[in-house]
């Protein structure tokens, strides 16, 4: 407080320069804020307005706005696969999202909360699996799914996706179950309730928020995985989106309307549940990277 | 009895444990194994060969250009994701008040929640020689002189791919910075503005260093990301033309599943191993003296 | 109340013992061709013709076999024509090859052959069989192996240069009769304002179809096949260079500089618009000009005066049908082919999809139209195929070319350069064969 009192008159005689340049870094800062803002919500925007397009319209003005709302190209690039496409990411991400967050709960639950023997050993196991990278497993893996006879189905994907996130996924529960306080199992465990009884009734339901955010995660990382996709499935009927629109890309080269309007639709549901629950998403994020 | 007991909660971690060391595990050991072997999907008995494929490999200009275009990736991604993102985030939280920031933030976020492929695509589009909205855009300004073919010529191929990737990642960096500098106590920043330090002194006087942690953290992840790269790649230019756009993660799908040469994939699939793992265990070295000193 | 433990339990072992019990593989058996008394059972079939141009006459074939043979079951899947590489690799490593599946000319077809994955069909499709006596014999030929005879041809295609008449008469261009010829009347479409070529280039194989028809003319036929083969490939004869740059000159006289930049079907669409004067493509793709408005014809892309090598060469090959050597299946897998190649299917090949046949009269004009019939007779008339170089030689010569010649076509590499990349990966192709 006194060192306030003190400096203040400085501030008054410095103000009147100080407020120029304030005004031209306020300019220059909203600019930049502003500039990025476009060059960021542009090209979203083009692709989205292409889809209404038709040829002629994409070629000869490429800014302008489509003459009319043409939906049959949305109709046809829905037809032409985004249909099948979507439906094989609805249940690869779904499938992926109950299997990471039940395994990893139990998984957390059972590091955090109860005495594990060789514990410390299955902390260790899941923070290495942390620092592998998925790329580097592609070639024994791609031996492996064929030896067990899961190339080229749902269960490669969903039980991949589910293997790598769960070390990641058990880290944020983890973070969140130790700050639970230990005295409502105390109390359950007087009760007569089993550690199983524990989990579902009151663990698990406390955990709610964090177990929002993870599942959000895996969704954002399961619609948008591409390396596995490509790599271990190859029936275009199962393909998921990524995938999928890759292929549809090389059969529509010359088709830009239709394929704006499929890349739209392939975008729209990360977009919305990241909308939607965009409280959830950072904090998911932020605890996350901490890790 | 009690012992049995205590065995039985292995119950709770064993789905995870196991689905790691069959999935996580034992695929990247084996991959070690099979770098040693030379084979392909039409000789199923893979042949030992010892150090030959890392021999090959260090020798092909190739898999040197293809390092050489991932530590671009990584140098750029830095220099934009480090930089330009904080710069960002420092101007949200000086400038713009509460419900513009919300707005601009989850804007700046949107690329981030795109898949990677959509992105890929889009952006192929606007780069195409004849109808792109990029050379549109520059004989519009008058500037059609540097107007090319930018997926399609060596020169420029891989740092539009760089360039994509930057948008797509800037504004989700920016919103992990934002985190950070909302952890900081106002007070600092009260203080600061007493003590008659302008925005620019204030972000580098208390902005900057109490982001450190976050700072770090995400040129961690930025570096061990552009190790990693693949989809972007794979979608715009699959490495192309000429191999000029190859980076470590599409020359070893070339390789293996290309070219059919997969004890040489896996030597480059070790390569990538060996780096971010080293990249991994730094962070994690980094993390864990953070929470010493918390 | 334990339940769910008891299903982690489950959940674990299931993927333990999953992880151990690894693929049965199928013992080596020489696969039975003779027909089957009693047609019953499944056949899997993978083809690479997913466009929906082509998808739904084979979807048609299968379902007419299966409606006259009902206890017989075909699993068809199509794929695209890259996805396909792909999808053969892993099928084959993970010993799931189906009963019939699609196959290119050449490196491609041998490669199975060598791994014992192809049926030897010469006793049932050999050309004095009564089955091979129904296909030209070039078709049969371009899959004989050591002399044995293992594909059955589906289609032929043949490289040829389309050129839109207007545009020629406008210009007041002859139709080029040498390579020569036609650089220069590049230069005069050139300079009318017009776009010699339409020539995209984004996956690098365009590119490789004129240096495949170039090596034909520039090297003599022998040394190509030593060359192709990868037990013998050397690739040191000065035709190959010759070969470069005459393709170099052709680009930077009748092409654009952005081709790496763009695909084969967005400069399609540029000869289509009548914005290019000439363009250089399948006679599979003959199609798509025949809808179009534009008035056309095609010539082969002129040789060089001169060229040492054989100038009635022309790029192009059937493709074809292998059938699996571990097939349980083999006869009714034959039996079905066989239905697929019958004179009224393979002319309502050429009708529905424009495809010209290998079966003998299969193509008349109430199935097809002038130009289609005028290369089936050319294709007649050429001495042999020069089969794509991307489908011939083996994928590491094959890559080396791929991105040589993007290289060469973006300024960064001379034609010698191209050459010294292609013979390292001929000697490694050497190394790995031998």
């Amino acid at each position: 407080m006194i060192s306030t009192s003190l400096t203040r008159p400085a501030v008054v005689r410095a103000q009147a320069p100080i407020r120029l340049r304030a005004v031209v870094g306020r300019l220059l800062g909203w600019s930049l804020l502003a500039g990025f803002g476009i060059a960021v919500l542009y090209p979203v925007l083009w692709m989205v307005l292409s889809g209404f397009k038709d040829n002629q319209e994409i070629f000869n003005q490429p800014w302008g706005l489509p003459g009319e709302l043409r939906w049959d190209n949305w109709a046809r690039a829905w037809d032409l696969g985004v249909v099948r496409y979507f439906t094989n990411s609805v249940i690869v991400t779904s499938a992926s999202i109950v299997a990471t967050t039940l395994i990893s709960a139990w998984a957390a639950y059972g590091m955090c909360r109860l005495r594990l023997p060789f514990g410390n050993g299955v902390a260790l196991l899941v923070l290495g699996g942390l620092l592998l990278s998925p790329t580097v497993a592609l070639i024994p893996l791609f031996r492996l799914l064929t030896s067990m006879g899961l190339f080229d189905t749902y269960w490669a994907l969903i039980v991949l996706y589910t293997a790598f996130r769960v070390p990641f996924t058990i880290f944020l529960i983890r973070a969140y179950m130790i700050e639970l306080p230990r005295s409502v199992d105390e109390a359950a465990t007087i009760d007569g309730a089993s550690t199983t009884q524990i989990f579902w009734r009151i663990i698990l339901p406390m955990s709610r928020p964090i177990l929002v955010s993870a599942a959000l995660l895996q969704a954002l990382f399961a619609w948008n995985e591409f390396a596995f996709a490509l790599v271990f499935v190859s029936d275009d009927s199962l393909k998921t989106l990524p995938v999928g629109l890759m292929a549809m890309q090389s059969r529509l080269l010359t088709d830009w309307p239709v394929m704006m309007a499929g890349l739209t639709m392939a975008a729209l549901p990360t977009i919305v549940l990241f909308l939607i629950g965009q409280r959830q998403f950072l904090r998911g994020l932020t605890e996350g990277v901490g890790k | 009895m009690t012992v049995l007991r205590r065995w039985r909660t292995w119950a709770w971690v064993l789905p995870a444990v196991v689905l790691l060391l069959v999935f996580v595990y034992y695929p990247i050991a084996d991959n070690l194994r099979l770098s040693l072997f030379s084979w392909n999907a039409f000789s199923p008995e893979p042949r030992f060969v010892g150090l030959d494929n890392y021999a090959e490999a260090f020798g092909d200009p190739v898999f040197w250009r293809a390092l050489g275009n991932n530590a671009a990736y990584a140098v750029v991604s830095l220099v934009f994701q480090g930089g330009l993102s904080l710069v960002l985030a420092a101007l949200l939280e000086e400038l713009v008040g509460r419900r513009t920031r919300g707005l601009l933030r989850t804007l700046y976020f949107i690329p981030a929640a795109m898949s990677i492929t959509v992105v890929g695509v889009l952006f192929s589009f606007l780069y195409n020689p004849r109808y792109g909205l990029l050379n549109e855009a520059l004989n519009g300004l008058g500037l059609g002189h540097l107007a090319r073919a930018w997926l399609g010529e060596e020169g420029s191929a891989i740092w539009s791919v760089i360039a994509m990737s930057q948008w797509q990642s800037v504004g989700y960096t920016a919103v992990l910075f934002v985190v950070a500098i909302q952890r900081i106590p106002r007070e600092y920043y009260e203080a600061a503005k007493v003590d008659g330090g302008g925005p620019v002194r204030t972000f580098f006087s208390i902005t900057l260093p109490m982001v450190r942690e976050m700072t770090t953290l995400v040129v961690i992840l930025t570096i061990s990301g552009a190790f990693l790269v693949f989809n972007e790649v794979m979608v715009m230019t699959a490495g192309g033309p000429d191999n000029s756009s190859q980076v470590l993660g599409t020359w070893l799908y070339r390789k293996a599943f290309m070219e059919d040469d997969m004890g040489y994939a896996a030597t480059v699939a070790t390569v990538i191993f060996v780096i971010t793992f080293a990249i991994a265990a730094g962070q994690l070295a980094v993390s864990r003296r953070r929470r010493y000193d918390s | 109340m334990n339940t769910h433990r008891w299903t982690a339990l489950l959940l674990g072992t299931a993927l333990v013992t999953a992880g151990c019990g690894g693929g049965s593989a199928g013992a080596p058996a020489k696969a039975d061709l003779s027909a089957p008394k009693d047609k019953s059972g499944t056949l899997t079939m993978v083809t690479k013709f997913a466009d929906p141009k082509y998808a739904p006459y084979f979807e048609k074939v299968v379902a007419a076999y299966k409606a006259a043979n009902p206890k017989v079951d075909i699993k068809l899947e199509q794929v695209g024509d890259q996805p396909y590489k792909d999808k053969i690799r892993v099928l084959t490593a993970s010993k799931d090859l189906p009963d019939i599946y699609f196959s290119w000319a050449g490196d491609f077809a041998n490669k199975f052959v060598r791994a014992g994955l192809a049926a030897d069909l010469t006793g049932v499709i050999g050309p004095d069989t009564p089955w091979g006596s129904t296909f030209a014999p070039a078709a049969l030929k371009a899959f004989q192996y050591n002399g044995k005879y293992y594909g059955m041809p589906v289609d032929l295609d043949g490289k040829y240069l389309a050129y839109n008449k207007a545009v020629f008469t406008k210009a007041g261009v002859r139709v080029p009769k040498t390579f020569e010829e036609l650089l220069s009347a590049c230069d005069t479409l050139k300079s009318g304002g017009v776009q010699p070529i339409a020539f995209g280039n984004q996956y690098g194989w365009a590119a490789i179809h004129f240096i495949t028809q170039l090596n034909a003319y520039d090297v003599a036929p022998k040394t190509l096949e030593t060359d192709y083969a990868p037990a013998t490939g050397a690739f040191t004869d000065p035709g190959y260079v010759t070969a470069l740059k005459q393709f170099g000159d052709l680009v930077s006289r009748c092409g654009t500089k952005d081709a790496n930049g763009l695909s084969h079907e967005t400069a399609q669409a540029q000869f289509l618009s009548g914005k290019a004067a000439m363009h250089y493509l399948e006679s599979v793709e003959f199609d798509v000009l025949d809808k179009s408005e534009l008035d056309w014809s095609f010539l082969r892309l002129p040789a060089p005066a001169g060229a040492p090598g054989d100038t009635n060469a022309l790029t192009g090959a059937p493709d074809g049908f292998l059938v699996n050597g571990q097939s349980k299946n083999a006869g009714l897998a034959v039996d079905f082919l066989k239905f697929l190649s019958s004179k009224e299917n393979a002319a309502t090949m050429t009708k529905d999809i424009g495809w010209l046949s290998p079966v003998k009269d299969s193509a008349t004009s109430a199935n097809s139209y002038p130009q289609l019939t005028d290369a089936l007779q050319d294709i007649g008339e050429a001495g042999s195929f020069a089969i794509w170089l991307d489908t011939i030689t083996n994928a590491e010569v094959a890559g080396a070319y791929l991105s040589g010649v993007e290289g060469m076509l973006s300024g960064s590499r001379a034609p010698e350069q191209v050459m010294a990349g292609v013979q390292k990966a001929a000697a490694k192709a050497k190394k790995e064969v031998g």
